[in-house]
């Protein structure tokens, strides 16, 4: 009997030892075909001409470590004006960068974007393009901005994620997937 | 009429070699009301025997070592016998009950209850354990003084000792301990409760016999021995709650070839729900399911005994919509609103965001007790766990392998091993030594990083030694525990893989007494140690953690934390008035915890506030109070309290997430018998859990939500039909239907908790 429970304590202990497949040595490379959102780019034409046109790119490409690249995070507007703007997402740890805003697009239905300049800036930003539900409701990639007088503050554009109650103009439903801030200039 | 029984075998403690052992103990009806003029001797030397006192007590002395049957005998119940192999002397409860007589064969051998026996501990068991069939092991504990739950809504509830939780409190399913993702308060253990008959709960620091992590304490779940007597026996249960319209089966089946055969016993759980209200609205995607099974062989012969466990645990829980945020914005308009955005209706889907768990345990054990009364025991485990996210935010991407993967994933492998020897008794002392060991492996997939994997290797050594003289009972004990980690991660920039290795060496121990002054009064005190290494989520975890839109920041330097535990415990056990008081105090130096940093971090999903682990030395005590009084014999009065204070020292604050006081009173009318109804009874209770008024300011999203009272009640009996027996039980919790938040629920932040609740609990034993 002495026997057998020696037995039993080389045989665990064989078991402990041989058991290890070091499984945990093979680090998954991050997904390959997960898409980050690394940048948000804004873009305003004035409606009444065509050549003045103003870009703002949001971009982080290590989106883990909160150090953003906020050095053309900057859009100068004319006091007075219209513009219209189109958003882009880009997904720039790729060669070449993916463009995310085909698949917002394609799941629209889910998605609202949202655009709060601070107040005292005196501009007004309202969505002009729709989404697939019926009725459609607003999606927010593009968009129009009517500019007062010279004033200068910031612009936040939130994406929002909105699996259910998506009503076209509450941006508290869901989760928020994009929110940036963007300096605003308008002279 | 009459018989089921349960035996509180502590481990064998005292005395020479030859017949001068004691058996002592209880006997008790259903209700735990003492059973006086019960008389209990040995079956084969009636002459050996005694008759309780009016408290129930007795003892018998000069029993011999080796293997005796006893037997019960009261006026009303039918006469009871149960095996035990006597070692040393042996604590025993009888509980008797009317019903039939086929559950009277009970064997005790190899129970154990505690192997620390001055540390205070308590004990879910008999009609108080059948009372939470269908609840998760955190609810069921919630109840006992000392303990509190931690929930992350209805169907996720972690078990809370004095205060502290998840890796602080560590778990034994059938001896081995549990070995999971317990680091998050949203992973509850994967264990189903129904694998035991009876949970144990060590209450405070007992690193010595359990290893690294019991800094809270120890939950113990030990399957009822298997049958020694041929033929097939088994119980089922069937648990209907209106709330969640969740459905819970339960069955058991076990038998013995022959009479020296081969002992098994299957077991398996079904579980399902959907989503569960809150007096006012649904809560969308609140519903669960679980299937769990277990299998267990014995055999033995002689002196020699050889043990199969397996179990397999399987859950998919919905998480609440309405607690997904996506950075602070999402979360503090959730907290502002007062209730959930989006409406609901009732549906048993789990659609994303849900967790899906899998957890499997083998086990083999083999035990030889050597003439000379002292035995060995060899014990290894395998046990592999799964867990699984997904959350509702799918990833940008067209891929449908990718869009069906979970969020993140953890896998942890963990081998173990234990071989413990008992010396027995000589000379009114007893040791027992023991070597452990085990190894880990995790392996962490997932769409974005969290966690790294990691191997580990641990080895401990302990000694624990007892005296025990008349009324008497010292107890020390001292272990040392080794950890070897290496940590796997890939570099961010040149996606390397490097690694990272720590160790961690710690010495523990713990010393205690416990003096009868009169068979009614026990007082016992203990100091004891435990340790704890940092888990890796608090050394390397890196990122927004999204179920609490926090970023969250490892610190790698972080050392082990290191609990000191004093407690003290009187047990009070007369005809009327029986009951209990646990006063500790637990300084951990070096405890671990976030704290808010000044800059938030800005990411592209928005601004996150952000956390970094680091340490500090606090300090837990508290007092857990029960008692009972019989205001007539037919009406009991209970009262149970759990108040902890819990303080950081070096940052002068309170600690947060500690349990606000709370206060059980109840009021229990139970008759003998009545009608077909045997034992059957009416109770009314009242539960208040007090303001956590002792929180730190600043750190929380919401305060702590205000107090609030609660009344359940509910009306049960046991009854026969030949040879098998049914217990029932009706309860309805949350009477009036109060809306409520808890302090210890994550979800308090975005809505109530659950409403009125009609429960049903049948057991058909056979």
């Amino acid at each position: 009997m002495k026997k057998s429970a020696i037995a039993i304590i080389t045989a665990s202990f064989i078991l402990l030892w041989s058991a290890c497949k070091k499984e945990e040595q093979n680090v998954d490379p991050p997904a390959p075909d997960n898409e980050v959102i690394t940048t948000v780019r804004l873009i305003a034409v004035n409606a009444a001409d065509a050549t003045d046109v103003d870009t703002a790119q949001w971009r982080d490409l290590t989106p883990n470590d909160g150090n953003p690249d906020l050095s053309l995070a900057n859009l100068k507007l004319k006091a007075g004006a219209v513009y219209n703007m189109s958003l882009t997402f880009l997904d720039e740890t790729k060669d070449p960068a993916e463009d995310i805003t085909e698949e917002i697009h394609e799941r629209s239905i889910y998605h609202l974007i949202c655009y709060e300049p601070s107040s005292g800036l005196g501009i007004t930003v309202q969505r002009t393009d729709y989404d697939d539900n019926t009725p459609k409701l607003e999606l927010g990639l593009e968009a129009k901005a009517t500019t007062t007088s010279a004033a200068s503050g910031t612009l936040q554009v939130s994406l929002h994620h909105q699996p259910s109650g998506k009503n076209g103009t509450d941006c508290a439903i869901g989760s928020t997937d994009a929110e940036v801030t963007f300096n605003v200039t308008v002279e | 009429m009459a018989a089921v029984l349960m035996l509180l075998f502590a481990h064998a403690v005292v005395s020479a070699q030859e017949c001068a052992f004691r058996i002592t103990g209880t006997v008790t009806d259903d209700h735990f009301h003492p059973v006086t003029g019960a008389v209990v001797f040995l079956k084969s030397d009636a002459s050996r025997g005694a008759a309780t006192d009016t408290g129930g007590h007795f003892a018998i002395t000069g029993i011999c070592p080796g293997h005796v049957e006893l037997v019960c005998r009261a006026v009303g119940f039918t006469a009871v016998s149960l095996h035990a192999d006597i070692n040393g002397n042996t604590p025993v409860q009888i509980i008797l009950s009317a019903g039939a007589n086929q559950l009277a064969q009970v064997f005790i051998k190899g129970r154990r209850v505690t192997d620390l026996r001055t540390v205070s501990s308590t004990e879910l068991r008999g009609l108080e354990k059948f009372r939470t069939a269908g609840s998760t092991l955190g609810e069921a504990l919630k109840s006992l003084p000392g303990l509190n739950a931690i929930n992350n809504g209805p169907t996720i509830s972690k078990p809370v000792i004095h205060g502290l939780h998840s890796n602080r409190v560590l778990i034994l399913n059938n001896g081995v301990r549990q070995e999971g993702q317990q680091w998050g308060s949203e992973h509850a253990p994967e264990i189903d409760p129904f694998v035991a008959n009876e949970i144990s709960v060590v209450k405070g620091a007992a690193s010595v016999r359990y290893g690294a992590d019991a800094v809270g304490g120890v939950v113990l779940l030990n399957p009822d021995p298997l049958p020694e007597y041929k033929g097939i026996s088994g119980n089922a249960y069937l648990v209907g709650q209106s709330n969640g319209r969740m459905g819970t089966v339960s069955g058991t089946l076990q038998g013995r070839t022959d009479s020296n055969g081969l002992q098994w016993r299957v077991q398996g759980t079904a579980k399902r729900a959907g989503n569960f209200r809150t007096p006012g609205y649904y809560l969308k995607n609140t519903g669960m399911e679980e299937t769990d099974f277990s299998a267990q062989l014995g055999y033995h012969r002689k002196g020699f005994s050889l043990g199969a466990f397996y179990s397999y645990f399987h859950t998919r829980n919905g998480i609440f919509e309405g607690s997904h945020a996506g950075n602070i914005t999402d979360l503090t308009a959730a907290i502002s609103r007062s209730r959930p955005l989006t409406e609901s209706v009732f549906s048993y889907d789990i659609g994303r965001s849900y967790q899906n768990v899998n957890h499997g345990l083998a086990k083999l054990n083999g035990s030889y007790q050597f003439a000379n009364e002292s035995r060995i025991e060899v014990t290894a485990a395998r046990q592999g766990d799964l867990r699984e996210e997904y959350d509702i935010s799918l990833p940008y991407t067209n891929d449908p392998t990718l869009l069906s993967k979970p969020q993140v994933s953890f896998k942890l492998i963990t081998h173990s091993a234990e071989v413990v020897y008992h010396t027995g008794t000589h000379r009114r002392f007893a040791t027992d030594v023991g070597i452990s060991g085990n190894t880990q492996g995790n392996v962490f997939r997932g769409i974005r990083y969290l966690i790294p994997n990691f191997r580990t290797y641990s080895g401990g050594a302990f000694a624990v030694e007892r005296y025990e003289k008349d009324r008497l009972l010292l107890e020390a004990g001292l272990r040392y525990d080794y950890r070897w980690q290496r940590v796997y991660q890939r570099d961010t920039r040149t996606l390397d893989v490097y690694s990272t290795t720590l160790t961690f060496a710690n010495p523990s121990g713990t010393v205690g007494a416990s003096w009868h002054f009169t068979d009614k009064l026990q007082v016992s005190g203990n100091i004891g140690t435990a340790w704890r290494a940092p888990s890796v989520n608090e050394l390397y975890i890196h990122g927004v953690h999204f179920s609490d839109a926090t970023y969250q920041d490892g610190d790698s330097t972080l050392r082990a934390e290191r609990a000191l535990n004093a407690s003290l415990t009187v047990k009070y056990d007369a005809r009327k008035l029986r009951g209990t008081i646990d006063v500790y105090r637990n300084h951990i130096g070096n405890y671990i915890y976030e704290t808010p940093q000044a800059q938030p971090v800005t990411l592209l999903s928005g601004t996150f506030p952000a956390f970094r682990f680091t340490q500090d030395n606090v300090v837990i005590s508290g007092l857990d109070g029960a008692l009972q009084y019989d205001l007539f014999s037919s009406v009991t009065l209970q009262s149970r309290a759990t108040l902890v204070r819990g303080y950081n020292k070096t940052a002068d604050n309170w600690l947060i997430y500690m349990p606000a006081d709370r206060y059980e009173h109840s009021v229990v009318f139970n008759l003998h018998q009545w009608h077909f109804m045997d034992e059957p009874y009416i109770s009314v209770e009242n539960v208040t859990v007090l303001h956590q008024s002792r929180a730190p300011q600043g750190l929380d999203y919401a305060a702590p939500p205000p107090g609030y009272s609660l009344f359940n009640a509910g009306v049960g009996f046991r009854s026969d039909i030949g040879k098998k027996q049914v217990r029932f039980d009706f309860t309805v919790a949350n009477i009036t239907d109060k809306p409520y938040r808890d302090y210890l629920d994550r979800f308090r932040y975005y809505a109530d908790n659950i409403g009125i609740n009609f429960i049903i609990k049948t057991k058909l034993s056979f």
